[in-house]
């Protein structure tokens, strides 16, 4: 089944074009990446999914739904991570899970089952019941995407899930996305300015420049096509930069 | 539990454990206002202590020992007769001693008064630092007070001697007998004491809304930047939970916390005030009620709908104002520029009857949602309930209005791009 149609998606901030007509599909249960270079129209492009943003051109469905007219439908069956998000500072870790347990939980899993998995995904130890003011970045981001995995979406949309950490809370990231992709059936939208990152990760990924689509494949086969080693290298021969 | 009922419970809990807002509710008007109070009602009690006057007497005839036994009768005051030969000497001793206030009767007192030529004594009062004075001033008042009895009671006096009848008559010849007349009936009660009591309610109406308002306000404003502010917006936004449910939520969170800060204000400003003011309204033993003025559950319920609806609009326009800041500093800001000149013109109502004002001062006036509320205060009290019944059905438009608008902001992409520019940073754009 298709978790994720675009076609034709373009949106226009006043006088800058983020998006020039882009089309992608995703497959249910996969990790799709979207890479590019800062502004090249990744958030924009997520955001729209979101139904954040509304496009003003071509169309975007999730799971056949459309994200302008059917936004309310498609809340229930997404979970958003944004890029710079935050979580309520007065609040401990466990009562922001909580809260959000709270206004998911009529889409099936019970409060409990739903705090119970963001507890162990977040894996803060006890330091789930201190205020998440006195949070670490890394600490926050994985309060943050346990928020996002334990309501069980069937698609997660992440904007830079890993961005700005450290090499071990961002390889315990990357860990909890594949395993929810390959365990539970979860489909993933992840963007990522890090290429290798989104190698390590994607299935498949779309390279994205100046809003439009310039790649899509395998990491495989576009390392293939391109006779690169890397993404990175394939981005950059992709986009006509001479190495 | 319903998503408006998590949102209201996740908001109260959020507030009640900002710092900045508990410190705002409970120090400042519990505490503080009490304490200065306190401080204030010390220096009056303490300038409320017996006046003690050191007189000199240099006078021959008989008019001096009068004035002396009249001292001497006059409650809180203890006189204490010396022999001195210069007014130095005197506040020297009384410097030295202890005494608030020196009198010094001169020779030709009797003298002047028998022959009919005006005299007069000499009041000293001692300050003894650099204070409000409030002691002083006390104790020179009750020397006054003794000099008034005793300058009637020698005019009757001459009077009798050189004139028949009454002499009370013939020094005051006219009284005024005070009545007031309230809606027709006639009380037995001075004009000025009727308009104590309503200047006291016309003032606390309008000072109790303004201090409501601007909580609830800032507070509205405060919590929807914080969510800007702290990066949560975003994702409360892709919930899913209706945009209007969320925009109630919030605000019957805020106005929870908001109506409490605004009575702990209210109790604190009271202690503060009645600290000093003991000789209040409820003490003369008259109340708006004895006066034919009195609120019915009727009129308390029509007023009640018009303060809720009020705030309603209140709320709304701050949530639809903070959309538009970056941050919790710019969102109070801009709250303050946009709320504060629609509540400022409410403080004419203090002074003046809205049906007294010129036209154009007085749609204006009708105009602004928070003047309803002070105008059905006053006429819930003289049972005129048609403006009241205006009142509600303007309010409930407008404040209606100002929900669908900004639950209509919400439910757009502006909620998240709507910025206002101060000039020249232009954020960029992905």
């Amino acid at each position: 089944m298709t978790a994720i149609k675009v076609e034709n998606l373009e949106k226009d901030y006043g006088k800058v074009k983020a998006l020039k007509g882009i089309s992608f599909e995703v497959k249910e249960g996969e990790i799709f990446g979207l890479i590019g270079p800062n502004g090249a129209g990744k958030s924009t492009t997520l955001k729209i999914l979101a139904t954040l943003l509304m496009p003003t051109g071509g169309r975007a469905e999730v799971y056949g739904h459309n994200v302008v007219s059917e936004a309310d439908e498609v809340r229930k069956l997404i979970s958003y991570l944004p890029e710079e998000a935050g979580a309520y500072k007065n609040l401990t870790g466990y009562e922001y899970l909580q809260f959000m347990a709270k206004l998911y939980a009529k889409t099936g899993k019970s409060v409990e089952e739903m705090l119970k998995l963001g507890v162990e995904i977040a894996g803060l130890g006890e330091r789930i019941h201190d205020k998440v003011a006195t949070y670490s970045k890394g600490m926050t981001r994985k309060l943050l995407l346990a928020r996002a995995l334990m309501v069980m979406p069937k698609l997660a949309i992440l904007d830079e899930p890993a961005s700005g950490l450290d090499i071990i809370n961002a390889y315990a990231i990357r860990q909890t996305i594949k395993r929810f992709a390959r365990e539970e059936g979860v489909t993933f939208l992840v963007s990522s300015h890090n290429m290798l990152e989104v190698e390590f990760l994607c299935d498949r990924v779309a390279l994205i420049n100046k809003g439009i689509i310039v790649e899509v494949g395998t990491p495989k086969e576009l390392k293939e096509k391109y006779n690169a080693e890397n993404l990175e290298e394939v981005f950059m021969k992709a986009v006509g930069v001479r190495l | 539990m319903s998503d408006f009922f998590v949102i209201v419970m996740k908001e109260l809990k959020d507030l009640m454990r900002n710092k900045q807002i508990i410190v705002g509710m409970i120090i400042v008007p519990l505490i503080l206002f009490p304490a200065l109070g306190k401080m204030i009602s010390f220096g009056i009690s303490e300038a409320k202590e017996e006046t003690k006057v050191i007189l000199v007497n240099f006078d021959e005839g008989k008019y001096g020992n009068v004035l002396i036994s009249a001292l001497k009768a006059a409650p809180n005051v203890t006189v204490t007769l010396i022999d001195a030969q210069t007014v130095q000497e005197v506040i020297q001793k009384a410097q030295a001693e202890g005494y608030n206030v020196v009198v010094i009767i001169p020779k030709d007192f009797s003298k002047n008064i028998e022959a009919n030529e005006k005299t007069y004594v000499e009041v000293y009062a001692v300050f003894k630092g650099i204070s409000a004075g409030i002691k002083e001033s006390v104790s020179e008042g009750r020397i006054n007070v003794v000099l008034q009895v005793l300058n009637e009671e020698l005019a009757k006096l001459k009077i009798s001697e050189t004139v028949k009848g009454n002499p009370e008559a013939i020094l005051h010849p006219i009284d005024a007998k005070s009545y007031s007349v309230i809606q027709g009936r006639i009380v037995d009660v001075p004009p000025s004491v009727v308009s104590g009591i309503i200047y006291s309610q016309a003032f606390s109406i309008p000072l109790v809304l303004f201090i409501m308002i601007s909580y609830v306000s800032q507070m509205a404003a405060t919590t929807m930047a914080a969510e800007k502010e702290n990066k949560t917006l975003e994702t409360l936004l892709t919930l899913p939970v209706k945009r209007i449910t969320i925009i109630t939520g919030k605000m019957v969170g805020t106005a929870i916390i908001a109506l409490v800060a605004s009575i702990a204000y209210m109790i604190g400003l009271k202690y503060y005030i009645s600290s000093f003011s003991p000789e209040n309204m409820t003490q003369i033993g008259i109340t708006l009620k004895d006066l034919g003025l009195e609120m019915t559950p009727k009129g308390a319920l029509l007023f009640g709908i018009s303060l809720f609806l009020s705030i309603v609009f209140a709320l709304s326009l701050a949530m639809l104002i903070s959309v538009f800041a970056e941050d919790i500093r710019s969102a109070s800001t801009m709250v303050s520029m946009i709320m504060m000149p629609l509540l400022f013109p409410i403080w004419i109502l203090m002074f003046k009857d809205v049906s007294t004002l010129p036209p154009a001062v007085k749609y204006f006036l009708y105009a602004i949602p928070f003047s309803h509320p002070v105008i059905a205060s006053r006429a819930v009290l003289l049972k005129q309930y048609g403006i009241v019944y205006a009142g509600i059905a303007y309010l409930l438009f407008i404040s209606g209005a100002m929900l669908y608008i900004t639950a209509k902001f919400f439910s757009t992409e502006k909620v998240l791009t709507a910025k206002l520019k101060w000039g020249k940073r232009r954020g960029a754009e992905k």
